[in-house]
């Protein structure tokens, strides 16, 4: 708690030092400073930075641009979410349907925020290059060098080579995921659902309405708060189980192969590798075709009798063994199937670094006297664990998160007897991610599935920034240079 | 005496998970030579054995099989997915790892906790967006689908980066390197098996995908689709006994070209690195 | 008069007399139902009088997957119809008529102009506004088709124009009159009287060593129980489903269960999975199943000479045999509400669903017509399943439920499928109907 308290310190104290900047230089500069409040590039010109200038005129101008040709469409309307509904009038000399200039709720608080971030790097941007040319200023007025635009560019592929590096990646997320993911968090507080679908219904903005339904039994029915509860505790088992079950199985498979003792490493290695070749959606169908009720492998049992046997033990009491159709078994099956799917994965990270393995290390170990197991729990462990440890947080929250395992193997096979599942659209088997997926595409209940993805994703990220820490706890990084 | 024991036991757990491992995809590869069209639930191997499913998909292309345009289109889609892709993972690693900046710790915290959302509820945004940019229904929009958001699966090629001796850079520094040298002289040789690691993922993903292609790729053309929505397509309840031994074949097919990579790149992964001589 | 008035009005203007006088042929042509021949010379000879600035028309069309040649087929003859008056590119794409409702919604500015989709989806369709209302389109259909909505509703069964309609609003053109099921059986194994009656088929099947196969887990499937008993499913006004399985009809709702758990638990009953009958039938265990058309090839196949087809058997309630219900389908061609072209979109509909190109889709695919000059032909009536179908068609119920009836129903025919409810147990039988009508009726959100 104390690191977040201190982090958030020296956040507030940068900004403040900034924006103490930003005055002095507002207060302080000079015509051309001054003059850079409303034209961006006056400040570098000044100081014969000719090609910055007409850069940041150019995204000035591109700015206004986008603001008066596009944000003034969408924004003014972000507040009421548009309310002109569509209206279409047939003209039977076209032939043609004539439709009014209807609002797209969607569409609005989609571009109302893309236009927030345009205007939020803007303004960034403004404040930063204000503070720039009063800095330009006190070097010029100090007789200090002033770089030109080549050497600017140098720094680009040496301090700042991190801009370089990061900038189109972020710009990626930025537009196709933060910004989603901020429109979805919009729509939690909005009554987006199949009442209230854009293009032909308009829908509004609802406060808190949709998280006090979830925690409440008021709104909804009692069995989504139920489900909710059900599906939450799956969710975190099988992310528990299929983590580590592959992570350790993954890293077994690669010593059994990578060991002095084994023949033919290669030949072990491609045979498994040859299953990630073939693609999820092809394995994992034809799996649940293997295990279905009167698929083959029940025939094979039956065949053997393993079926009969089981029936008169009472565990099972259908002709069929149900592998992926009865709430346990398909619970097991589910975690051992993604074991097969993820351990040659996980094999080849973990061939990648043990190889890395420090050799001085290994070899000091042995002159020591120490046994493999020793060596094993001592060094190689450690060392896994270090380089792989961020990953296995990334790896569980991945799970969390893992759509097409589950999706695959039991959409339109699996059916619940819980009828207070099925009453929310929901059934044992199902992740959080999938019960989203179902609720937003086959009920279009795009608002409670925001409330419950919001929810979900405070848990989630509440246990992963603490364990995220953890793994990478300063000093940490440097430990194996 | 022991030792040998050892040795045979070792092989023995061996060949028995590669066992395991193996039986579906041989179940995949026999079934697609069947001559029978539907799904196969009493016997293992196929009663009667033909290519015919590999000459309709291949050479007959009717509304629901057109495998080659798929084959194609996917195939475009990845190469640039993964070109991309990589060049997005390692360059956000690199400067992440080997370099020092004030946002480093915010940006890698805002990173993992943007992971944490669940993606296919931001689907319908991401899907306005490229239709407002008349990119939907276009190969390019997938490929921006698979590619922009990229850069947030770097943290295991950090992790392998570092692994690499900071003396090393210093060592580049020192006889006057800026860093874009660093990271292509330096950095880039030695990171062979995560460079392999993320091609082999990224290019996988255009052939995995099957929920956001499909939301993508709305016109009902099928001739646009990718490989993944057009086999999905091929398990539809009205199709699947008609089409079960020809979604096999493109499964094979399509493990084919992805095999060669994998046993390709393997052998680069196993020379690339060769122990720590010059590192710790 | 004045409608024929108003008519050339508007004829006039949009396009030109010249093209007026080849409409009346055209009109004369389809209503006398003369061949593809005789349309061919209407066109060809009006081209001559051809307006010069013919509009450009740019219509999608969405279609199933095993229908796309035949699609294509009547979308060439529609273009040659229409010629003189637009040039037309018409895109055909592949949407399967099951999952039509997902794709569309999920932007319907960009889905097709014209798609096809199973009837159960209309009510989602219309509500999310994506369906135009055909009785906007009666003075284009009447200026070009030369049909009035009347006369497309008088044309097609009863049945599917009540499919087709939602508060008095025609809001698709019914296509095909075979989204329902029946029972197919093998004769050789089975006699008309053994097939009667669950309880004389069930004993009949377990004599001769084979099974029979119905879908349980289905809302669409189990309803038939409950629906031949005299239960109802509708719609309340705010769009949830209106329930009344837990009640009394003609039997109680508790005696259906009770019904239904003595046939599942028969040892010559299987229950399949949705969408996994066409394979059991296929693979020999089966002397009968209860399914549809779509599976007449599988079970031609299977029962080879001894392939047969009729309505659902009676179920025992007590000592009274019911008749089991089903649920009447179709498939239903209807036209974005956002189409831009929308008067041509409404013809392309038209033309995909009128008379000769029913009868040619029955003639190609064997799919049952709705259109009820086509269902009353020879070939029509000689078709086994069809037949059947229409046999079935006394007891089937236009089935009118909202988007929360499915998960809920689905469970509850796993169930009884698993036997997990007791027959004896009648308390826990109620108390689960009260549940499934709770969940059925449960809001829309």
């Amino acid at each position: 708690m104390s690191q977040v308290k201190k982090g958030l310190q020296s956040f507030f104290c940068a900004v403040g030092g900034f924006f103490k900047e930003f005055g002095q230089a507002v207060a302080k500069g000079d015509l051309f400073v001054k003059l850079s409040l409303i034209w961006m590039g006056a400040g570098y010109i000044r100081r014969k930075q000719f090609v910055k200038g007409i850069l940041m005129t150019i995204f000035e101008a591109a700015v206004i641009w986008f603001t008066l040709g596009f944000a003034v469409e969408y924004v003014p309307k972000f507040v009421s979410l548009g309310t002109v509904q569509q209206e279409a009038v047939f003209n039977i000399a076209t032939m043609q349907n004539e439709f009014n200039d209807y609002d797209h709720s969607f569409m609005i608080l989609l571009f109302s925020l893309l236009s927030f971030v345009v205007w939020a790097i803007f303004a960034v941007v403004w404040l930063c290059n204000i503070v720039n040319c009063y800095r330009l200023q006190k070097r010029s007025e100090a007789g200090l060098h002033i770089n030109t635009f080549s050497e600017d560019m140098k720094e680009y592929v040496n301090k700042k080579f991190y801009v370089t590096l990061l900038a189109l990646p972020v710009t990626g997320v930025v537009v196709f995921t933060v910004i989603p993911l901020l429109v979805l968090i919009l729509v939690a507080f909005t009554n987006y659902d199949q009442q209230h679908m854009p293009p032909s219904a308009l829908f509004d903005w609802v406060g808190l309405d949709n998280f006090k339904s979830l925690f409440s039994s008021g709104g909804l029915t009692v069995t989504f708060g139920y489900a909710f509860g059900r599906i939450l505790i799956w969710t975190l088992v099988w992310a528990v189980f299929a983590t580590i079950t592959t992570y350790i199985g993954g890293i077994l498979l690669s010593m059994l192969i990578n060991n002095k003792k084994t023949k033919l490493p290669r030949m072990w290695r491609t045979i498994f590798v040859i299953t990630i070749a073939v693609p999820q959606f092809v394995s994992l169908l034809l799996v649940r075709n293997f295990f279905a009720n009167n698929g083959i492998f029940n025939t094979f049992c039956s065949g053997i009798g393993l079926t009969g046997w089981l029936r008169d033990m009472g565990v099972i009491s259908t002709s069929y063994i149900p592998f992926l159709s009865a709430p346990i078994w398909a619970h097991v099956m589910i975690i051992l199937i993604n074991i097969w799917i993820g351990v040659p994965y996980q094999m080849l990270i973990a061939t990648g670094v043990l190889m890395n393995i420090p050799t001085e290390q290994l070899e000091s170990a042995r002159i020591d006297g120490a046994t493999p197991r020793q060596t094993f729990f001592h060094i190689t462990m450690p060392y896994m664990l270090f380089v792989t440890g961020p990953t296995l947080v990334t790896d569980f929250v991945k799970n969390i998160n893992n759509f097409n395992v589950i999706y695959l193997l039991t959409e339109g096979v699996y059916t619940t007897t819980d009828q207070l599942m099925a009453n929310s659209q929901a059934k044992e088997t199902d992740l959080l991610i999938t019960w989203l997926f179902n609720l937003t595409q086959n009920y279009y209940n795009y608002k409670m599935a925001s409330t419950i993805g919001i929810v979900v994703f405070v848990i989630c990220a509440v246990f992963t920034l603490v364990a995220f820490n953890r793994f990478l706890k300063g000093d940490r990084e440097e430990a194996f240079r | 005496m022991k030792k040998v024991l050892n040795i045979v036991l070792r092989h023995l757990l061996l060949m028995f998970l590669a066992f395991i491992w193996l039986v579906p995809i041989v179940w995949l590869l026999v079934t697609s030579f069947s001559a029978y069209p539907g799904r196969n639930t009493s016997t293992f191997f196929p009663e009667e054995w033909s290519i015919v499913a590999y000459k309709n998909l291949l050479f007959s292309s009717d509304s629901v099989a057109q495998f080659p345009n798929w084959f194609k289109n996917t195939f475009i889609i990845a190469c640039f997915t993964c070109v991309i892709s990589t060049i997005f993972v390692l360059m956000v690693a690199y400067a992440t790892s080997c370099m020092r900046f004030k946002m480093r710790k915010p940006l890698m915290n805002i990173g993992v906790i943007l992971n944490l959302f669940p993606g296919v509820l931001s689907m319908i945004a991401v899907y306005f967006i490229l239709r407002t940019l008349n990119l939907t229904n276009t190969h390019l929009g997938l490929i921006i689908v698979y590619t922009a958001g990229s850069g947030l699966g770097y943290l295991i090629a950090k992790g392998f980066f570092d692994t690499i001796p900071a003396s090393l850079r210093e060592a580049a520094y020192l006889d006057g390197a800026n860093e874009v040298t660093i990271f292509w002289r330096v950095v880039i040789p030695m990171s062979r098996p995560i460079i392999v690691y993320t091609v082999i993922s990224s290019f996988l993903t255009p052939w995995m995908d099957f929920v956001y292609a499909k939301m993508m790729l709305n016109s009902g053309i099928s001739s646009q689709w990718t490989v993944a929505i057009g086999l999905y397509n091929m398990l539809d309840k009205s199709l699947i006994n008609t089409y079960f031994t020809q979604f096999c074949a493109g499964g094979v097919l399509v493990s084919i070209p992805i095999s060669i990579l994998f046993v390709i790149m393997q052998k680069f992964y196993v020379e690339g690195v060769t122990g720590g001589s010059v590192k710790g | 008069m004045k409608k024929l008035v108003a008519l050339l009005m508007t004829m006039t203007m949009a396009v030109s007399l010249a093209a007026c006088g080849s409409d009346t042929q055209g009109d004369t042509g389809s209503a006398a139902g003369t061949s593809q021949a005789a349309e061919t010379t209407a066109a060809g000879e009006s081209t001559a009088t051809a307006p010069t600035e013919k509009q450009d028309v740019s219509l999608t069309m969405w279609g199933a997957e095993e229908d796309q040649a035949l699609l294509q087929s009547m979308i060439d003859s529609f273009t040659q119809h229409y010629a003189d008056y637009a040039n037309f590119n018409i895109q055909l794409g592949v949407e399967s008529e099951s999952t039509a409702k997902d794709t569309i919604l999920t932007d319907i500015e960009s889905a097709a102009d014209v798609y096809a989709f199973a009837s159960d989806q209309l009510i989602d369709l219309v509500n999310a506004g994506a369906l135009l209302s055909i009785d906007t389109m009666d003075e284009a259909l009447q200026a070009y088709a030369g049909k009035s909505v009347a006369d497309i509703e008088s044309a097609n069964a009863s049945g599917s124009v009540e499919a087709a309609t939602y508060n008095d609003t025609l809001y698709a053109f019914p296509m095909s009159a075979d989204n329902g099921y029946f029972l197919y059986y093998d004769s050789t194994v089975l006699t008309e009287e053994d097939v009667a009656s669950w309880d004389s088929l069930l004993a009949a099947a377990d004599a001769a060593g084979k099974k029979v196969g119905m879908t349980l887990a289905s809302g669409w499937y189990n309803a038939s129980f409950f629906y031949g008993a005299g239960f109802t499913t509708g719609l309340n006004e705010d769009g949830s489903t209106a329930m009344d399985w837990n009640g009394t009809a003609d039997a109680s709702g508790v005696e259906v269960v009770q019904a239904m758990l003595d046939i599942a638990g028969h040892n010559a009953f299987l229950a399949v999975a949705d969408g996994d009958i066409s394979n059991q039938i296929a693979s020999g265990a089966l002397c009968a199943a209860v399914s549809g058309t779509w599976d007449a090839t599988a079970a031609q196949n299977a029962f080879g000479e001894g392939y047969a087809a009729t309505k659902l058997p009676t179920f025992t309630v007590g000592d009274q045999q019911i008749q089991q219900g089903s649920v009447a389908g179709f498939k239903l061609v209807g036209v974005n509400a956002y189409s831009q072209n929308a008067g041509w979109a409404a013809l392309l509909a038209e033309w995909i669903t009128n008379e000769e190109n029913q009868a040619l889709r029955f003639e190609q695919r064997e799919i049952g017509p709705s259109n009820s000059n086509v269902a009353a032909s020879e070939a029509v009536l000689s078709n086994v399943a069809i037949a059947a179908l229409s046999e079935q068609s006394a007891y089937g119920v236009v089935q009118v439920v909202g988007g929360n009836y499915w998960d809920p129903t689905e469970t509850f025919g796993e169930m009884i499928a698993q036997g997990s409810l007791n027959r004896d147990d009648t308390a826990a039988i109620q108390e689960a109907l009260d549940t499934l009508v709770e969940g059925v009726s449960a809001p829309t959100q």
